[in-house]
């Protein structure tokens, strides 16, 4: 039984690191053409901007269990098949990333409008004020946010079981609820709690220092 | 150096400037007066084009600012540096790292921008304070480092939009003094959006007052001062109450002779007696300027003015209150 957790556990770590990475990527370069194209944004684009809002909303519309089931012939086009945890990190990226990019999208209209206003006063460029005045000054709520996505990947990863994913949740749902071996289930969940506390304590950290 | 022509801008349906034309020398010290949604923030925005403006001319340094392309328009921002009432330094940054950020933006070669950082910080007095966290600064300490960022570029134009307006009047007073300094040693031709007056009389040369986007008044500062007309009475009231019997007497003291005992000589010169309502002597800019009401009885009244006239007094007869 150890064995089968130490194995689960890797299974879910692989899963919730690989999609945190893939979802912050793309999830960032959404959140960066929102927050120019908004309305108040350095080049306001309404068509865009309605696209990309819409699309984010559709995404995050979907239950992730029907997500993951309804994107199958995706999966399998990416991963080569669509079944195991490499395979579950498509869905996971997919469902992920127009949560980061909502996320982030906040974290920049957080920061204050003066900054940017300081910023074009000198002669920035937008590239220059996106990313180095607005990415830098919200550094730290998106540290915070990323940790919101991780720990939501790993609630997530749990239902990967269902297409053989495998990871700490579908050992607790298939050895501890379907067979009845209330031990794995509970071995399961306090390794996953220890995961949620780990991730949220290592992005207060972050938060505080780099704040 | 900057001249602004019939500027009209809209904001929907709402005008925010109508017909405002302004002129402004290079040295000058350049007031922009009014109470909050008078359009002076607006005006200033559109000097250096953070805000477009739909009709007249603006014209800094001999360009059309709303013609310039962006390139150009970069090049003209970075010729005017501008600072806030709410400072906008990046919390991130500490001191050194936010005067920096202009000449990184710039490309300016890192040595000769570390030089150029260390001269600001000198300028401003926070050299002791360069690596601090500017969260950690008084909000005179940010507004200071806000002028060694704008500074940072060697502007020819210095922008200040309420940049006072945030801090305790001594605090007040030493960046004001620092602004003068700037001016004065470096040659920097200053734009001063204020609703504060008492800002106005410690730097400005020149003042419009701006009212419900129109300009209500201009001119020199101390011809403002000393002879004040209807617009800008009501930005500084002086409320005393006037005797209601005899005349009461508004005298004004021109800089050449606020330093006289001027009163005191007319009384013994004419050997009358009269009542001080009330008074104030100000520092203005770099020299004192200040008014007294007189109550003098209507039999010596004619005797008064002609030895007022005399002695080159500016005054004015006030109304009796109702």
């Amino acid at each position: 039984m150890l064995n089968e957790l130490i194995f689960a556990l890797w299974e879910t770590l692989y899963m919730i690191a690989l999609s945190t990475l893939f979802s912050g990527i793309f999830g960032f370069a959404v959140a960066i053409v929102m927050i120019l194209t908004g309305t108040n944004g350095l080049r306001p684009n309404r068509a865009v901007y309605s696209v990309l809002n819409i699309a984010v909303n559709l995404l995050r519309s979907f239950p992730f269990i029907i997500l993951m089931i309804a994107i199958i012939p995706l999966t399998r086009l990416i991963a080569g098949t669509s079944i195991g945890s490499t395979a579950s990190i498509v869905p996971l990226t997919i469902a992920a990333t127009p949560f980061v990019a909502r996320l982030m999208e906040g974290s920049l209209l957080e920061v204050d409008p003066g900054v940017v206003e300081a910023a074009k006063s000198f002669g920035a460029g937008d590239m220059q004020i996106v990313f180095g005045v607005m990415v830098k000054e919200a550094m730290p709520s998106i540290v915070l946010n990323w940790a919101v996505v991780a720990i939501n990947l790993l609630g997530y990863s749990a239902m990967a079981g269902v297409v053989g994913g495998g990871g700490l949740g579908d050992l607790a749902i298939k050895y501890g609820y379907n067979r009845f071996q209330t031990d794995v289930m509970i071995y399961s969940v306090a390794i996953l709690i220890v995961i949620v506390q780990l991730i949220q304590s290592v992005g207060n950290k972050v938060y505080e220092k780099i704040k | 150096m900057i001249e602004v022509n019939g500027l009209g801008k809209k904001f929907g349906e709402l005008k925010v400037l109508n017909d405002v034309s302004l002129n402004v020398e290079r040295g000058d010290v350049f007031g922009i007066v009014g109470h909050s949604g008078a359009g002076k923030s607006t005006l200033l925005r559109c000097l250096n084009g953070l805000e477009g403006y739909s009709e007249g001319s603006v014209r800094v340094m001999g360009q059309e600012v709303c013609e310039l392309d962006p390139k150009g328009l970069k090049e003209l921002r970075k010729e005017m540096g501008m600072i806030f009432q709410n400072f906008n330094l990046m919390n991130r940054k500490n001191v050194y790292e936010n005067i920096m950020f202009p000449l990184e933006v710039w490309g300016v070669p890192k040595k000769e921008a570390e030089e150029r950082v260390k001269e600001l910080l000198e300028l401003v007095g926070l050299t002791e304070k360069k690596n601090e966290k500017v969260r950690n600064l008084s909000g005179g300490q940010k507004q200071r480092i806000g002028i060694a960022r704008a500074l940072a570029l060697k502007p020819k134009i210095l922008l200040c939009d309420e940049a006072t307006s945030a801090l305790d009047p001594k605090t007040t007073i030493s960046i004001l003094d620092l602004l003068m300094d700037i001016n004065v040693k470096l040659g920097v031709t200053i734009i001063v959006v204020t609703h504060q007056m008492e800002v106005v009389k410690m730097v400005c040369n020149k003042v419009v007052i701006l009212d419900g986007g129109r300009v209500v008044a201009s001119g020199d500062a101390d011809n403002l001062f000393l002879a004040p007309g209807e617009e800008l009475r009501k930005l500084i009231t002086d409320d005393y109450a006037v005797i209601p019997s005899g005349t009461n007497i508004r005298l004004m003291f021109p800089r050449e002779i606020a330093n006289e005992s001027i009163i005191t000589r007319m009384a013994r010169e004419l050997d009358i007696d009269f009542s001080v309502v009330g008074g104030r002597i100000e520092r203005y800019r770099d020299t004192v300027m200040g008014f007294l009401i007189i109550n003098v009885s209507d039999a010596e009244l004619e005797k008064v003015i002609v030895w007022l006239k005399d002695n080159g007094m500016f005054w004015e007869v006030m109304k009796n209150a109702e």
